[in-house]
């Protein structure tokens, strides 16, 4: 189990992070979800010891995790936003570097590189160098780079972004392997539909607060099941409906442009995060 | 463990861009040897001036080797890259990785040097470079490592190392013992410069060369507390420092 108590990140006088509270259950899917500049990536880097809080602390089963506690970071993996990993290596270098940092023998370095690169299909690459890669690629390899160690608990900070739609759901069956071994995942995403089907639960942060943590079901079901979007002119206005007739008695009555569908949880986050937007 | 992890990173880079690294280890100090020893030929204390030369040259590359290894990598790494990240996520005692680096730079800082004594070597100087000569070129490249991994810690852009270089670097190559002794600098300055560390390594590799080592002991000492006093900051840096 990972707490975040009272966790503050400060960069001057700006408040990223602001006195977070949130608990990762073992084996848990949590999604943290929040418009750019809500604090999702900070939250990861003091998670990855990268940053460390202003206030607040991170325990992980009830230990501190600091940049001291080796034993603990030993059971994290991380896959930063950005391509964190040295560009003048090769791929195979890389995972080798990674696999030393973490103290696995040449062997099992060797194996799991085999075995990693044939999974995401980048064996044929393995001697091209990081900064030749393309973007995709980069993204393949510190999924390698991250699940070489085995680790117990993932960090994803916005794994899929910039990935095509077949990529994007090869990395959703793969993370949903994962989380069938019962890792304990924390993804941030901008993609709604991609926590909705993945996360167990999630966390909504708006402007470096937690706005409420829920399943996506629940949080779905507190707006209405269904909804009913009405186009205006310059503007999509949905209505909820907890009951289906409700929503069907109010569509008869919305206009023959007026769409009755199941509500998501996009809907959750424009309705809780992005009121007030145009 | 963690150490021979970095050590390998750095001899990965050193394999790859090995042709690189010679050449620029080696440009600059040719140069200086061919015009101040051999183009521009005079005495220094009634010796050939290549004999006060080639020892000064050797504890600068030494510096120049090192202090560029650690602090170009560095700063590339943290600012550019990101790549310090997966060091700080990472099991690996992060103290480790401070003295691999150290220890790394300050062996690219002696290959450095070794190129210098290498041209050197069909000159007749009758110079003597034994152990200790070594131990203090290694002595030297660990302090200038050192500098430059808290230098790296500071900088706020990549393109900052080469700052440094221009800022610390060039003006320690010719006024710190090199090109010339530090008693020819007036009074008041010329203490100040005789305490840097490269004025210290210049001398007593000179002094061992010349086949009259002095000032061994309280050198080396120097350089030790430079090297307590930088790895300190180094490691309260990736220990303490909020945002890396």
């Amino acid at each position: 189990m990972i707490e975040l108590k009272d966790l503050t990140k400060r960069f001057g006088d700006f408040t990223a992070v602001d006195h977070l509270n949130l608990t990762i259950r073992t084996g848990e899917f949590l999604g943290l979800l929040g418009q750019n500049g809500a604090g999702k990536t900070t939250t990861i880097s003091m998670m990855s010891t990268v940053l460390l809080p202003s206030e607040g602390r991170i325990l992980m089963d009830g230990v501190p995790l600091t940049r001291k506690a080796s034993r603990e970071k030993r059971r994290l993996s991380v896959i930063t936003q950005e391509y964190s990993m040295r560009q003048d290596m090769t791929m195979s270098e890389a995972m080798e570097y990674q696999g030393r940092l973490y103290y696995l023998s040449r062997k099992e370095i060797r194996q799991k590189t085999q075995e990693l690169f044939a999974f995401t299909g980048l064996t044929d690459f393995k001697h091209r160098t990081v900064r030749h890669l393309s973007g995709g690629m980069k993204r393949k390899l510190m999924i390698c780079r991250a699940l070489m160690t085995e680790p117990e608990i993932l960090l994803l900070d916005e794994p899929t972004a910039g990935m095509d739609a077949i990529s994007r759901r090869q990395m959703w069956n793969l993370l949903r392997r994962l989380h069938s071994q019962k890792l304990t995942i924390l993804l941030t995403t901008h993609y709604m539909e991609e926590a909705q089907y993945l996360c167990d639960r999630v966390a909504l942060m708006e402007k470096g607060k937690l706005d409420i943590v829920d399943t996506p079901g629940h949080l779905i079901e507190e707006l209405g099941s269904f909804a009913v979007d009405i186009p205006a002119e310059d503007t999509l206005q949905s209505r909820y409906f907890a009951d289906r007739d409700a929503a069907i008695a109010f569509l008869s009555q919305a206009g023959k442009e007026a769409v009755l569908r199941n509500t998501n949880l996009e809907d959750v986050f424009v309705e809780r995060i992005g009121r007030g937007i145009g | 463990m963690g150490i021979i992890t970095v050590l390998w990173e750095k001899w990965t880079e050193f394999k790859r861009d090995f042709y690189k690294i010679t050449m620029a280890a080696m440009v600059s100090p040719l140069m200086y040897l061919v015009i101040f020893g051999l183009g521009i030929q005079t005495t220094s204390h009634g010796e050939p001036y290549l004999n006060f030369l080639i020892p000064g040259l050797v504890a600068m590359s030494t510096m120049t080797g090192s202090f560029s290894a650690v602090a170009q990598n560095m700063s590339v790494q943290r600012l550019y890259e990101k790549a310090l990240d997966q060091i700080m996520v990472s099991p690996t005692p992060l103290w480790q990785f401070i003295l691999g680096q150290i220890i790394g730079g300050s062996l690219r800082g002696m290959y450095a040097g070794g190129i210098i004594l290498l041209l050197t070597m069909p000159i007749r100087t009758g110079l003597v470079f034994n152990g200790l000569s070594f131990f203090i070129m290694f002595l030297n490249g660990t302090v200038f490592s050192t500098i430059a991994l808290v230098l790296s810690f500071l900088a706020k852009s990549y393109t900052d190392a080469p700052r440094y270089t221009s800022y610390i670097i060039m003006p320690m190559s010719f006024l710190c013992n090199t090109f010339f002794s530090t008693d020819q600098i007036p009074g008041g300055f010329r203490q100040a410069v005789a305490l840097l560390p490269l004025s210290q390594a210049s001398g007593m590799i000179r002094s061992i060369a010349m086949g009259v080592p002095e000032g061994i002991l309280p050198g080396c000492m120097l350089l030790l507390a430079y090297l307590l006093v930088f790895s300190l900051i180094a490691v309260g840096f990736i220990y303490r420092k909020k945002t890396l």
